[in-house]
């Protein structure tokens, strides 16, 4: 009977491992949605991005209950409660991706239903959103396949996302004096900003991985001592 | 060499074995100098044998003074006879025998003229099943070690380590009004304090411990387990135990014991802190252990 029992949990984790890891790919189709809003300053779309974080937030307490439960019942320990562990902060790192994609939907109505100010700093962020993109898949397909290496290289293509987000800064420095189109520069580089976290949340879902494998963790990258 | 001596000593002390006192050595030399306080053991190359049947293989590790070592494992791997021969208590078995070295802070405790009795005082055992003196009052029960390790110990003198080893073992306040009545007359989790309080009456160094709190219900496993913590500043603590979260609760350092297949000896798969052992253990077979994957 006890064997029963264990195996159940043992599927039960397995699913609820997928439940979570499925959760980046509602942040996947929020962020393309986020970024098709941006394009065509579309208020609707961005309404839904809304509107849909709602699934994106269910999923967080839905896994995360089921992980308290198997803490509560089953005792984990080694491997089991390294992978619990790594889930609880892969949910709070889904959770905050989502938030950052209503972040970016909410701005969308300030930049106004004029022609862009500076078409170069769309580009720039749909450049951003495409790579963000990837390094959520990555960070995915890092996790399931316990392939540390893939997670570490989160960090190389984040950086492609931080130099990007560097453009738009410098970029909106030089986007002029009128009063309207230095907003509509602030407010880009609002959503630029979010974006820029997005790629973070998906190194930290890297390094979860590192810790899930190895038992240490660390950060891949320490922010406060830049190396 | 040491091997070879020791097989000879424990096959004569089989021959010679009357009651639970080995009679093959009649020196009564404490082991170890009158200094309290915590002691180191050390296994080296112990091998335990039932007669034809090798038990426990080639077994090396230190447990370290003021911690409590928990011994995990399934059934039959040999974490119980290899608790039993650190105070010498596998040789009461017939036809069993040690081969190896055990020593309390740098001591043979298998040493030539080591007394096993005086052995078995400085290390002490307390059972799975509470098992006081069914027929002895409570006072009795914790005086019996000292009545027999000590003589001419005054009245005054008993009724002060009867009331310091209640104390020690959480157990005095309960009982204090009632230290005539029969040690059976306690509850389980009682009975069980009661030992350990006859145990440490006799002010060992060590206190060994086998499965000490299987037969007990949650609460008063609880308070066991409060009072190995406590036990733990003044000796060294060394448990056998079948519950995971109870070495994972109670326990600083765990070993884990394993055999390959039914039949062949157990042998130390791991030893380590035991937040290492229960969030990353270095051996697949701990893991699958701890996990409840197998056993």
């Amino acid at each position: 009977m006890p064997e029963i029992a264990r195996g159940e949990y043992l599927e039960e984790l397995a699913t609820l491992e997928a439940s979570a890891l499925g959760g980046l790919d509602l942040v996947a189709i929020a962020l393309g949605r986020t970024m098709e809003a941006v394009e065509n300053q579309d208020v609707e779309l961005a309404q839904v991005v809304i509107a849909d974080d709602d699934r994106i937030d269910g999923r967080y307490l839905e896994v995360h209950q089921g992980l308290i439960t198997l803490l509560a019942t089953q005792s984990p320990v080694a491997t089991d409660l390294r992978l619990i562990s790594a889930l609880l902060h892969v949910l709070k790192s889904i959770e905050r991706m989502g938030d950052q994609c209503v972040n970016v939907c909410k701005v969308i109505p300030l930049s106004g239903n004029d022609a862009p100010a500076d078409p170069r700093m769309v580009e720039l962020i749909l450049k951003m959103g495409a790579h963000t993109r990837t390094l959520i898949m990555q960070a995915k397909r890092a996790f399931e396949e316990r392939d540390v290496e893939m997670a570490q290289d989160l960090v190389r293509r984040d950086d492609v996302v931080d130099e990007l987000n560097r453009e738009c800064f410098h970029l909106a420095l030089e986007i002029g004096d009128d009063a309207d189109r230095r907003e509509w520069g602030m407010t880009m580089l609002l959503a630029a900003r979010a974006i820029e976290r997005v790629g973070d949340n998906a190194v930290d879902i890297g390094e979860q991985v590192a810790f899930v494998v190895t038992g240490l963790f660390r950060e891949f990258e320490d922010a406060s001592h830049p190396s | 060499m040491l091997g070879a001596a020791t097989k000879r000593r424990a096959t004569e002390e089989q021959q010679q074995t009357t009651g639970d006192r080995p009679a093959g050595v009649t020196s009564t030399e404490p082991v170890t100098k009158a200094v309290r306080g915590a002691k180191t053991i050390e296994a080296r190359d112990v091998n335990l044998f039932y007669g034809d049947f090798h038990a426990v293989e080639d077994v090396t590790m230190t447990i370290a003074p003021n911690k409590v070592t928990a011994l995990i494992g399934s059934s039959g791997c040999g974490k119980t006879t290899f608790l039993r021969s650190l105070n010498r208590m596998h040789e009461l078995t017939p036809g069993a025998r040690v081969d190896g070295h055990v020593s309390l802070d740098g001591e043979d405790i298998y040493g030539k003229g080591v007394d096993p009795v005086e052995v078995r005082r400085l290390i002490g055992m307390v059972f799975q099943q509470p098992n006081p003196f069914p027929t002895m009052s409570i006072y009795d029960n914790v005086a019996a070690g000292l009545n027999l390790n000590s003589r001419g110990v005054s009245k005054s003198q008993k009724d002060s380590v009867v009331e310091r080893s209640l104390r020690g073992a959480h157990l005095w306040e309960e009982v204090k009004d009632r230290l005539g009545k029969p040690g059976s007359s306690l509850s389980g989790g009682q009975q069980q304090r009661l030992c350990i309080a006859r145990a440490i009456a006799v002010e060992p160094e060590v206190l060994l411990m086998d499965e000490p709190c299987s037969a007990l219900d949650p609460l008063a496993t609880l308070a066991i387990e409060d009072l190995i913590a406590e036990l733990k500043n003044r000796y060294t603590i060394v448990i056998v135990t079948h519950n995971m979260q109870q070495a994972a609760r109670a326990s600083d350092v765990t070993a884990f014991f394993n055999l390959d297949a039914t039949g062949k000896p157990g042998h130390l798969v791991e030893v380590g802190a035991t937040n290492e052992i229960f969030t990353n253990p270095s051996q697949q077979q701990t893991e699958d252990y701890v996990s409840g994957r197998f056993g």
